[in-house]
């Protein structure tokens, strides 16, 4: 019966649904795409390698005087050298020095790219793979040879795909450099573009393009630690920090030159963050949820009113309180639980699209489904409590005479 | 014959501000299965409100009401609720079909109440329709009818549930005086098979084709009479 009476009326049980639908689909499609891109999140990590350590020099200080930039790098590729053989837990070290704009040329294409020079255990502690030709060698190494393996984004923006890379010329810094090889396709890991980067042997970068010295040896800006496991991570930051200190002469009042993180760490903060941001959102889509219910509510009472003739009729023909009540309380049920049923179409739709859009893993958790449908229909029993009370309570002479 | 409407010393007193408004004052009256009863009166004196205590929609401020042989005094607004579905069928001035219901699913409208399913009601509302002449307007909603058609709707609607007691407030007070002939012939043809009928007029050519004139004048009944047997009798 309730259906029929709201089939009767579309454009009011349409009007009403509507407050509901959108309610319903924001909170799903916000709680989707916030799951995705989270999930999207792990499984980078996993793809990272949750066993990895990163080693950054921070500024020298002497006596409290920062020695800022462009001062001479606290750590050295001989630091890094002795860590893989002081460290029992580290598995394998990779130094690397950056510098975050160089330009590259390719006849008349420029572009400016982040350019890693690095050693022959990046590859591995990276877990990123050349995808054609190869990385460089050890002998490229000991020779600081002019050679250069492009990101899969830099071998893109410089070369058309029906070119081969390998083996063609490149500028860097005006220099001439070979490629050897191109890397697979990682895409982004927390901020870092993992395509958009070209490797140069670390002693090549290290002689041509930075060209800052350390005081001693040759100055890296970190290097990438490998423990054999996650578990091992933890004693690996404790050893390293200590044999770098050794190697320093750092006592714990005094501040370390150096900063090790733990890239898990880092992505997991990312993602707490997300999900705090994911929460917040789909709260306030519970809200805007709430705020349809008032229009239910709304809609209902005004909607008692108009029918206030229908009541005292249905009193006079035998309807009791209760049964009043009922058809009310039904017709707001039925309502929010269509309206519902269509939100949450509605929002795994647009979660999906957004899914796709943006490349991330399409999930709808559970909970938010059930969640969304049962405050839908709380919200429908609230909102139509009071409208059916009040129509109850209608006395049937004044409501068969009521306009 | 059996007493089907029994009022002793009903009153009525409405308060407005400060001051009683007695409206009906110690009305007595019986009414017996089968008649055939019209109430007149000038306006205010109180006919609407006598109609609405003897149809349960309103409960007098003081007296006993029986029907068929209830006390209705004791009864709550649940209990006066199944009285009104199973022993009466009101026929309104204004008809108060609802509009947005075609004319089966408002002559449906008392069975949902009386628990009657689904099929079942289908059936005893296309029956009433028939029986007031609208078979092939079952699927029409109000705004589709004439007032005449209309007021027929509503007579299927209080007679589908077969009730002992069928009351009328000027039900062709909306109406010219041919369809008020055809509605009255319905009300007519009702009584004939038995059912109590008590219909408030003001239109004395109504009020000739029941068998008793009541008169009311302010709150009270000035006259209970057999006039108008007597003088079918007599032809
Ligand atoms: N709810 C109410 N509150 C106060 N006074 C009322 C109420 N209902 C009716 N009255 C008064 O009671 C009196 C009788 O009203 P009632 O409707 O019974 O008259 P009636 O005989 O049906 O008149 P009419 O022929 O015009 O329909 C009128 O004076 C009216 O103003
Ligand atoms: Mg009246």
């Amino acid at each position: 019966m309730a259906v029929e009476t709201l089939w009767s009326n579309k454009v009011r049980s349409g009007l009403t649904m509507l407050g509901v639908i959108i309610g319903i689909s924001s909170v799903i499609a916000i709680t989707s795409i916030g799951q995705g891109v989270q999930k999207a999140t792990e499984l980078k990590i996993e793809a990272l390698g949750t066993n990895i350590l990163q080693v950054l020099a921070a500024s020298a200080r002497t006596g409290g005087i920062s020695q800022g930039a462009g001062s001479a790098s606290t750590l050295t590729w001989e630091d890094a050298q002795a860590i893989a053989k002081q460290v029992p837990a580290a598995t394998a070290v990779a130094a690397f020095l950056y510098s975050p704009n160089i330009q590259v040329v390719r006849g008349n294409v420029n572009i400016s790219t982040t350019g890693i020079g690095t050693d022959l255990n990046f590859p591995r502690v990276s877990n990123i793979q050349p995808q054609q030709g190869v990385f460089f060698s050890q002998q490229d190494l000991d020779i600081a040879k002019p050679v250069a393996v492009l990101g899969s984004k830099v071998r893109d923006d410089l070369f058309a795909a029906s070119e081969n890379a390998i083996g063609a010329d490149i500028r860097i810094r005006g220099k001439r450099y070979k490629v050897i090889g191109v890397m697979e396709s990682k895409g982004s890991v927390g901020p870092q573009d993992m395509d958009d980067r070209v490797y140069l042997s670390l002693t090549n970068m290290s002689a041509e393009i930075v060209g800052n010295n350390a005081l001693t040896g040759v100055a890296i800006n970190g290097f990438l630690l490998e423990s054999s496991d996650a578990d091992q991570l933890e004693s690996a930051q404790f050893q390293v920090t200590n044999v770098l200190r050794l190697r320093h002469h750092i006592r714990p009042p005094q501040e370390d030159d150096f900063r090790v993180t733990n890239q898990v760490d880092i992505i997991k903060t990312f993602t707490s963050i997300m999900g705090s941001l994911t929460l917040m959102v789909g709260a306030i889509a519970g809200i805007s949820l709430v705020v349809g219910g008032i229009g239910i509510a709304n809609i209902m009472l005004v909607s008692v009113m108009e029918r206030t003739r229908e009541i005292g009729l249905r009193k006079a023909v035998g309807a009791t309180s209760g049964a009043i009540l009922n058809q009310f309380l039904m017709e707001a049920i039925v309502i929010s639980s269509i309206g519902g049923a269509i939100g949450i179409g509605l929002g795994i739709a647009l979660a999906f699209t957004a899914a796709t859009l943006f490349k991330f893993p399409f999930v709808v958790p559970l909970w938010s489904v059930v969640v969304g449908f049962g405050l839908s229909l709380i919200v429908g029993v609230l909102a139509g409590g009071i409208p059916a009370r009040n129509a109850a309570k209608l006395d049937p002479i004044l409501a068969l005479h009521g306009e | 014959m059996a007493t089907i409407i029994l009022l002793k010393d009903i009153t009525k007193t409405y308060h407005l501000e400060a001051i009683d408004v007695p409206v009906l004052k110690r009305v007595n009256l019986s009414i017996e299965q089968g008649e055939y009863v019209a109430i007149m009166g000038a306006s205010g004196s109180g006919k609407s409100t006598l109609m609405n205590i003897i149809g349960c929609l309103d409960r007098p401020t003081s007296g006993e009401y029986f029907l068929a042989g209830i006390n209705l005094t004791t009864l709550d607004d649940d209990e006066l609720a199944d009285i009104r579905n199973q022993y009466i069928g009101f026929v309104f001035q204004q008809f108060n079909l609802l509009p947005r219901l075609t004319s089966l699913a408002n002559v449906m409208l008392p069975m949902i109440y009386a628990d009657v399913d689904r099929s079942q009601r289908i059936e005893q509302a296309t029956e009433a329709l028939a029986q007031v002449g609208l078979s092939d307007r079952l699927q029409n909603s109000p705004n589709q009818l004439s007032g005449g058609q209309q007021q027929r709707v509503a007579i299927a609607r209080a007679l589908v549930n077969h009730p002992a007691l069928v009351l009328a407030d000027e039900p062709t007070g909306a109406l010219d005086s041919q369809t008020s002939q055809e509605i009255m012939d319905l009300l007519t043809e009702l009584n004939q098979q038995g059912t109590t009928i008590v219909v408030v007029t003001h239109d004395v050519d109504v009020a000739a084709r029941t068998k008793r004139v009541i008169r009311m004048l302010d709150g009270v009944i000035v006259e209970n009479t057999q006039a108008s047997i007597d003088f079918r009798l007599k032809n």
